[in-house]
């Protein structure tokens, strides 16, 4: 599998206002071969990779392509040199049409200006035939799945004659089967001499795709070595300097009464005819696979959707949800997914991040009171080990981590009885992962009933008492935590089997 | 009295992290700004410094300052209001009618407030409830207040006819006229609130990201729909002294132009147009960078047609150094 290096970072130095983020960094990358880039948020991968993408400039070291020193000053010489970039949020113009989004900067145009669509389009049609896809060129992107639309960027790139593709963190917003899609692709890019950098955070995936990896830590190569001579074990131990359980964190105890008994809850397009009940202390699970409903679900029974049926009693109380405030009354909370979206207030600071669901607590005479909102950070600061210098920085300085537990210590602070977490470890290192997965048990054995939703099947058997399985809406099946395999739920989850009974 | 109490407390939490100058430009440009126009002011016409000309400016911005003040508030909350010009006129006029009609300023000053609260409280409802733009919305506004401004007072001008009105914008407390301690009163005040009470907020929250606020349990519909209404509140105290200092309005004339200048005045302030960023003092000090324009134009016999030219450089000048961050 050897082949010469196609690219090659040599002693890479680089610091950003004084505080070195990557130290005599060296990086190979061969050709044909996907490469796992993997360390924890902050390690400095992003770094390295905006460094090779022309986005940042380096301070010390050498950049070789093909053997060949080369002075990469901004993206655009990047692509010249044949690297793409592939963010984790997609460059695609959902109202552009497919090979619209392709040509886009480059379109192809006759003397006169104008576009040749014809022309356009069947080199479209080529690069797609390539990839192994069938779809329209002049099908709209925003009518396409998120697979489809990393594609695009993928079939860009190659417009491009791109010989290395970075991709950050690609399969984040992806279905199983997307994912497999994707992974096919990329197999058949090796193939052709096309060369991957693969950064990601899900192990599993890493072992599946990639041929070689390389750890930083710090801003430190800490380890590199080809996939399969590795387990997975001894790379988490590279990443996060100490090894890390795979073991479920929780204990069988005793639950409390039950909090919240849902019955017959349908939304139509959404989900139908879902029951459960879940008591304090008890920490359920939700799983299945992207647009399974379950997020639907619970933005209905947290008052963000209001368009559903079905009868929702908590501690026993028939309640009418209508409003998130009206569920933080009833004694719900829920940390979303997709922080950046729907969760963290990107203009406030992190104080005010943490305290903005209960600042009654902060206020007296009606005028909030700067001091009581400090302290109260601080103690949360501690709890959950919240890595900020300056608390009154906004918070889209923090890292994923990190915004994260200002997020989580926001619920703790408002204190209800039932929080839902929706994706709580998406985009999270691995340390931060584990410490929130303790903080979830914590809050169990305070007594508190949790709620998990999950793609992560690895996670849910994890942290979860009881797990509830969703397809297309539905709820196909229940099991106890420690009684099911990763297998069985997968196989519940892509509707290839059924429960034939009701779950009580 | 509590206010100026927390104003005070305030001041130190601006402070804590000074050291680096980029920092020091983009969280006081428009104080850096100011002070270098200012300054330049001063060395180009020696009649600028001149008491009376000083107190002169802060006269003639104390109508534009408090309804910049509203334009804040409602361009933090993400949205924009055009109505304000027309609202003042709309609320000036009935609030001559109410004057002449009870011969109590009491009454008129009360009319006032509630003339201008309702358009507001109209236009938050559109934007709240309706899910209309607010420039769809407020521009619908524009229209209409205007329109029955005019049907009113029949296109002309209305005066009173209560003698103690006039007091109002040209009495005096030692050498500060009315108006202008009114406007820094009104600047204290929204400075509180947008700072010190969970109202400012949950304002800058829902700027900033509204689904985000929404789902942290903020009643996002009645702050905006609050929003709204405040600024037709400021809206109408500035409606009261516009009509107080000449002791009439004029359907037509009066008002006109009002947002672009209190828009400019919030622009060169800082406040981001998309809303969740920007601060009350940087509004505060645009206004008087507006007024000392205007001011330094005429005291060198700049021809008024070329001083909205000034105007519009400014503005533009303005963003294109508040995008360098």
């Amino acid at each position: 599998m050897t082949t010469s290096p196609f690219m090659t970072m040599n002693n890479i130095d680089k610091s950003f206002n004084g505080v070195s983020v990557l130290k005599k960094v060296t990086f190979h990358v061969a050709q044909g071969e996907i490469h796992a880039l993997l360390g924890e948020n902050g390690a400095g991968k992003s770094t390295l990779m905006n460094i090779l993408g022309g986005v940042h400039p380096f301070d010390n070291g050498s950049i070789q392509i093909n053997g060949e020193e080369v002075k990469i000053t901004n993206p655009r010489a990047a692509q010249e040199y044949g690297i793409s970039f592939i963010h984790q949020e997609l460059n695609v113009v959902s109202d552009l049409r497919v090979y619209e989004n392709m040509f886009l900067g480059s379109e192809i145009r006759t003397r006169y200006g104008f576009l040749k669509v014809d022309e356009m389009c069947q080199k479209t049609n080529e690069i797609l035939a390539k990839l192994g896809v069938d779809i329209d060129p002049k099908e709209y992107v925003r009518n396409l799945e998120t697979s489809y639309k990393q594609l695009i960027e993928i079939s860009k790139a190659l417009l491009h004659k791109s010989k290395l593709i970075i991709m950050d963190e690609p399969t984040t917003s992806l279905a199983d089967h997307e994912v497999k899609r994707l992974f096919g692709l990329m197999n058949n890019l090796k193939q052709s001499g096309v060369s991957i950098i693969y950064i990601s955070h899900k192990l599993k995936e890493i072992k599946e795709v990639c041929d070689r990896y390389t750890v930083l830590r710090d801003g430190e190569l800490v380890g590199n070595g080809s996939m399969e001579e590795e387990n997975l074990d001894t790379i988490t131990k590279l990443m996060v300097g100490k090894s890390i359980s795979q073991e479920r964190l929780i204990q069988k105890h005793t639950f409390g009464s039950e909090v919240l008994e849902v019955n017959n809850l349908s939304s139509p397009g959404s989900f139908s005819n879902i029951s459960f009940t879940l008591k304090k202390g008890e920490i359920a699970g939700f799983t299945g696979l992207a647009g399974d409903g379950r997020t639907e679900l619970f933005e209905s029974l947290f008052g963000y959707r209001k368009t559903y049926t079905g009868d929702i009693k908590i501690n026993n109380q028939l309640t009418k949800i209508d409003h998130p405030r009206k569920a933080v009354k009833a004694g719900l909370g829920l940390v979303p997914k997709d922080r950046k979206e729907n969760a963290i207030i990107k203009d406030l600071s992190v104080i005010h991040n943490m305290s903005l669901s209960s600042i009654g607590h902060f206020e007296r005479m009606a005028f909030i009171q700067d001091k009581l909102e400090k302290e109260r950070f601080q103690y949360y600061k501690e709890k959950l080990n919240i890595k900020v210098h300056n608390p009154r920085v906004t918070i889209d300085k923090l890292s994923g981590g990190n915004q994260q537990k200002v997020i989580i210590a926001k619920w703790l602070e408002v204190d209800t009885d039932i929080i839902i977490f929706d994706n709580p470890t998406q985009g999270i290192d691995i340390g931060a992962k584990q410490e929130i997965y303790h903080q979830i048990v914590s809050l169990a054995e305070q007594g508190k009933a949790v709620v998990i939703l999950s793609s992560e099947a690895p996670e849910i058997l994890k942290i979860c008492h009881q797990i509830y399985v969703m397809f297309q809406g539905e709820i196909t099946a229940s099991f106890k935590g420690e009684e099911v395999t990763e297998d069985e739920i997968m196989s519940y989850a892509t509707g290839s089997k059924r429960e034939a009974n009701e779950i009580g | 009295m509590a206010d100026t109490n927390s104003l005070k407390e305030q001041k130190p939490q601006i402070s804590p992290i000074k050291g680096k100058l980029s920092w020091l430009w983009s969280e006081y440009s428009v104080i850096i700004a100011f002070i270098i126009i200012f300054i330049a002011a001063s060395v180009l016409s020696p009649r600028f410094l001149d008491m009376n000309n000083q107190l002169n400016i802060l006269m003639q911005v104390s109508i534009i300052g408090i309804v910049a003040l509203g334009m804040t508030i409602v361009m933090l909350s993400g949205g924009i209001d055009l109505s304000v010009g027309s609202v003042l006129v709309l609320v000036g006029v009935v609030t001559v009618l109410a004057l002449n009609a009870t011969g109590s300023i009491w009454i008129a000053v009360l009319t006032a407030f509630i003339v201008g609260s309702i358009a507001g409280f109209l236009n938050g409802i559109m934007v709240a409830k309706g899910r209309i733009a607010s420039f769809i919305a407020t521009l619908g506004m524009m229209a209409a207040a205007r329109s029955i401004a005019l049907y009113i007072a029949e296109g002309g001008s209305i005066s009173g006819e209560v003698s103690g009105f006039t007091a109002i914008a040209n009495n005096n407390l030692w050498i500060f006229d009315y108006p202008i301690i009114i406007f820094l009163i009104m600047t204290v005040l929204v400075y509180i609130l947008m700072h010190k009470t969970r109202f400012g907020r949950h304002v800058y929250a829902i700027g900033s990201n509204e689904k985000a606020a929404l789902l942290s349990a903020i009643r996002v519909d009645r702050i905006k729909i609050g929003v709204y209404s405040l600024a037709g509140l400021l809206v109408s105290i500035a409606a009261i002294i516009e009509t107080s200092r000449l002791n009439s309005i004029s359907s037509s004339s009066s008002g006109v132009q009002y947002e672009l200048d209190a828009i400019a005045a919030v622009i060169i302030g800082g406040t981001r147009m998309t809303g969740g960023r920007g601060k009350i003092i940087g509004t505060f000090f645009g206004v008087l960078i507006l007024g000392i324009l205007n001011n330094m134009m005429n005291l060198m016999n700049v021809s008024p047609h070329l001083q909205g030219f000034v105007k519009g450089l400014i503005i533009i000048i303005a963003v294109v150094f508040q995008k360098r961050e």
